[in-house]
C-alpha cells in the first residue's frame, strides 16, 4: 500500500465515520449551522466507531474492519428509515445572529476564513511530511492504537504490564481506539497515512467553532474564532499529530457549544449533545475530565448550588460521562499503580511541602513560560479589557480553574515539578486555545454589534454607515431578536 | 471588562482589531517558513510513492542507524514474542522507539530477560559462529532464549 493509498483510504474511514455520525446526530441538531452540523457528525463517529470496536473486539477478537462497516450500514438505514429531523422552519436551538455577513464584513469573513484555510494546510502539511515520532505517540497513544489494532483486541497488558510503566495505563483509550478503527478500515497500520486523523480533527473543530459563533452571535464571530484557531501553531505542530491534545482541543470547542445552548434554552437536543461532548472529552484525557466538570460547576454556580435544580437543568450531561468512564476503567483495568501522583502530598505532614512545590511551579512558568509569551498575553488581557462582555465568557473562569488544577497536578507529581513543567504545560495549556478562541470571537462580534447600533440609532444617522432596514418578515423577526436574544418561535412572536 | 463603553467610536472598533493583529502575528512568527518547506517537500516525495529514509525521519533523531536494526528484529520473530532489548540507557527513546515499532509483541527493558523468548541487543557485533539461535542483524543481534 503506497503512501497515498494509504491517505486516500484512511480518509474514506473518516468519511465513513462521518456519515454514520450524520446518521445518530442528526436528531440532536436541528436548527444548527450546517459546518457545526459536520462537527458533530465526525465526533460522533468518531465516538461510535470507537464503540463498535470495543464490542465487536470483544466478543470476536481480530474479525477486522467488516462487522463494523456491516453496522456503519445499518444505523445509517435505520437513522434514514426513521423519522425526520425537525424542519429548519422551526429552529429548537438558539440562532440570535440576526446581522448577516454582507458588504465589506462579508469581505472581511471571506479573508479570515482564507486565513483560517491556510493555517489549516499548513498543519496538514505538517503532519502529513513523515511518519509520526512525538515520544507519547511513540510510548502511549500510537502504542497502545498500535497493539490493539495488531491483535484485534485490547489486551490487559496495557492496563496491567509492569514492563509498560512509562505507557501511562491510566489514560484514557479514545485516541488509540480511534486509530486501530481507522487502521481497520484502511486495511493496514500505516502511521504516516494515520496521521491525516489530526487535521481532520482541526477542521472540524474549526467547523464547529465557525458554525456556533456564526448561528449565536455573528459570522464574523464565527470566523475569527476559526482564524485564531488555526493560527494556533503552538497547538497545530508535527510535534502533537498523534498525542490526544488535537483531539482534545476538538472535544472541548463541542463541549462549550452546547453548553451555551443549554444555558440559554435548557433544550433537550443540547443537553444529549453536552453529554456526547463530555464523554468524548473524558475518553480522550483526564483534562477533558477536568474541564466538563469545572462546566458542571458553572452550571451548579448559576443555580445557586442547588444541586437537583442543577442536575436537572443539564448537570447531569457534564457528570455522568466522566462518572462513567471512570468507573469502567477502575472495574476493567485495575489495579492500577499510581505512577504519575504522590497523593501523599495531601497528608497534613507534607503540606509545608506542598505549598513549597506550588511556588516552585508558580515560579516556573512565570520565569520561563510567560516571557516567552507576553506580547499575545498583554494583547489578549488588553482586548478583554476594552471589549464588551461576551457569550462565551463563562469560559474565562473555566481556563483559570483549569489551569490552577495543572499546577495542582504538577504540584503532586511524583516527578520533578520543573520537569512536568517543562515537559507538559505549553502543551497541555494549548488544548484549551480554540475553546478560548470563542471567548474571542463572541466578544468582537459584540464590539461591532456594538458600533453598528450606536451609528445606526437616529442620534447618529449621519455618520453614513446605518443598517439597512429589514425587508422581509425573517430579517424583522432576527432584528427583534439581536435586541432580545430569543430561541423559540413561541417567544419569537411573543416579542414580536 | 466592560470598560470598553466610555471609549471613543475609533477606538472601540480599531483598538480590539488592532489588538488581534498582535496575537495573530505572534503566532504567526513561530512558524519557520523554511520548516514548512521542508516538510512540504517530504510530503511531495511520500505521495510521489518515495520511502523517507530513517535519517530523514525525525523520530529516529537521536540515532537514525536503530530503525534498520528494528526492523530487523520485527522480521525475525512472531507477533505473540516477548522481546528483551538491550539498549543504550539514554534517550528514552531508544525503549519507546522499540516497543512502538516492534508492536504487538512485548517489549521489556534490561532486567527482565528471564520473561523474554528473545533478546535483542544493539550495538552488539556477534562473532561469526554457527550457533543456531543468534541472528546477526543490521547494528545488533537477536538471541533466542527458548
Amino acid at each position: 500500500m503506497t503512501f497515498l493509498d494509504g491517505v486516500l483510504r484512511v480518509l474514506g474511514g473518516s468519511l465513513a465515520a462521518v456519515a454514520v455520525g450524520y446518521a445518530c446526530v442528526r436528531f440532536l441538531t436541528p436548527g444548527l449551522h450546517r459546518s457545526e452540523k459536520l462537527a458533530w457528525s465526525f465526533a460522533t463517529g468518531l465516538l461510535v466507531q470507537a464503540i463498535l470496536f470495543v464490542l465487536l473486539s470483544s466478543v470476536f477478537p481480530g474479525l477486522g474492519a467488516l462487522p463494523i462497516l456491516a453496522i456503519d450500514g445499518a444505523i445509517v438505514a435505520a437513522s434514514f428509515l426513521a423519522r425526520r429531523p425537525l424542519p429548519p422552519s422551526r429552529p429548537v436551538e438558539p440562532g440570535n445572529a440576526g446581522l448577516m455577513a454582507r458588504g465589506d464584513r462579508q469581505a472581511l469573513v471571506v479573508a479570515l476564513l482564507a486565513i483560517a484555510a491556510v493555517g489549516w494546510l499548513i498543519f496538514l502539511v505538517a503532519a502529513l511530511s513523515e511518519p509520526m515520532w512525538a515520544t507519547d505517540y511513540l510510548a502511549m497513544w500510537g502504542l497502545k492504537g498500535k497493539t490493539i489494532f495488531e491483535t484485534g483486541f485490547i489486551p490487559r497488558r496495557l492496563f496491567q504490564d509492569p514492563a509498560l510503566y512509562w505507557g501511562r495505563p491510566d489514560h484514557p483509550l479514545f485516541v488509540p481506539l480511534s486509530l486501530a478503527t481507522l487502521a481497520s478500515l484502511s486495511g493496514g497500520w500505516q502511521d504516516q497515512a494515520l496521521a491525516l486523523l489530526f487535521p481532520l480533527c482541526e477542521l472540524a473543530t474549526l467547523c464547529a467553532l465557525y458554525g456556533f459563533l456564526s448561528r449565536r452571535v455573528s459570522p464574523l464571530a464565527g470566523a475569527t474564532a476559526a482564524a485564531f484557531t488555526a493560527l494556533s501553531f503552538s497547538l497545530y505542530r508535527a510535534a502533537n499529530s498523534g498525542l490526544a491534545e488535537i483531539p482534545l482541543a476538538f472535544a472541548l470547542v463541542l463541549a462549550s457549544a452546547p453548553f451555551f445552548d443549554v444555558l440559554e434554552t435548557g433544550s433537550r437536543p443540547a443537553m444529549t449533545r453536552l453529554f456526547l461532548a463530555s464523554l468524548l472529552s473524558a475518553w480522550i484525557k483526564p483534562e477533558g475530565t477536568l474541564f466538563v466538570l469545572l462546566l458542571a460547576g458553572v452550571l451548579w454556580v448559576r443555580q445557586r448550588f442547588r444541586l437537583v435544580d442543577t442536575w436537572k437543568s443539564g448537570g447531569w450531561a457534564p457528570v455522568v460521562p466522566p462518572v462513567l468512564h471512570a468507573s469502567l476503567m477502575f472495574l476493567l483495568c485495575r489495579p492500577q499503580p499510581v505512577r504519575e501522583f504522590d497523593l501523599t502530598f495531601f497528608e497534613p505532614r507534607r503540606w509545608s511541602e506542598l505549598l513549597s512545590r506550588f511556588g516552585t511551579v508558580l515560579a516556573r512558568i512565570l520565569g520561563t513560560e510567560v516571557p516567552r509569551v507576553w506580547i499575545p498575553l498583554l494583547a489578549i488581557s488588553l482586548f478583554l479589557l476594552v471589549t464588551r462582555r461576551g457569550l462565551a465568557d463563562p469560559l474565562l473562569a473555566v481556563f483559570a480553574l483549569q489551569i490552577l488544577g495543572y499546577l495542582a497536578a504538577f504540584s503532586i507529581s511524583s516527578f520533578d515539578p520543573i520537569w512536568k513543567v517543562d515537559s507538559c504545560f505549553q502543551r497541555i495549556t494549548a488544548t484549551l486555545l480554540p475553546a478560548f478562541a470563542l471567548v474571542l470571537g463572541a466578544r468582537v462580534a459584540g464590539e461591532r454589534r456594538a458600533a453598528d447600533r450606536l451609528t445606526s440609532s437616529p442620534g447618529n444617522e449621519g455618520s453614513g454607515t446605518t443598517r439597512p432596514a429589514p425587508e422581509t418578515a425573517e430579517q424583522v423577526a432576527h432584528t427583534l431578536l439581536e435586541i432580545r436574544p430569543a430561541g423559540y418561535l413561541d417567544e419569537r412572536c411573543r416579542v414580536w | 471588562m466592560s470598560g470598553g463603553a466610555s471609549l471613543p467610536d475609533f477606538v472601540r472598533r480599531g483598538l480590539p482589531a488592532a489588538l488581534l493583529l498582535v496575537v495573530a502575528a505572534s503566532m504567526v512568527a513561530t512558524v519557520s517558513p523554511a520548516e514548512v518547506a521542508h516538510r512540504g517537500s517530504l510530503l511531495l516525495r511520500s505521495l510521489a510513492g518515495e520511502t523517507i529514509t530513517d535519517f530523514e525521519r525525525t523520530g529516529f533523531w537521536f540515532d537514525p542507524a536503530y530503525g534498520a536494526f528494528l526492523e530487523g528484529v520485527r522480521r525475525r520473530t512472531p507477533k505473540d514474542a516477548t522481546i528483551a532489548i538491550v539498549v543504550p540507557p539514554r534517550p528514552d527513546a531508544y525503549v519507546y522507539q522499540a516497543a512502538y515499532q516492534l508492536a504487538p509483541r512485548r517489549v521489556v527493558e534490561r532486567g527482565r530477560e528471564s520473561e523474554a523468548t528473545f533478546v535483542a541487543a544493539y550495538r552488539y557485533q556477534y562473532p561469526a559462529g554457527s550457533n543456531p539461535n543468534v541472528t546477526a542483524l543490521p547494528g545488533g543481534a537477536l538471541f533466542r532464549r527458548r
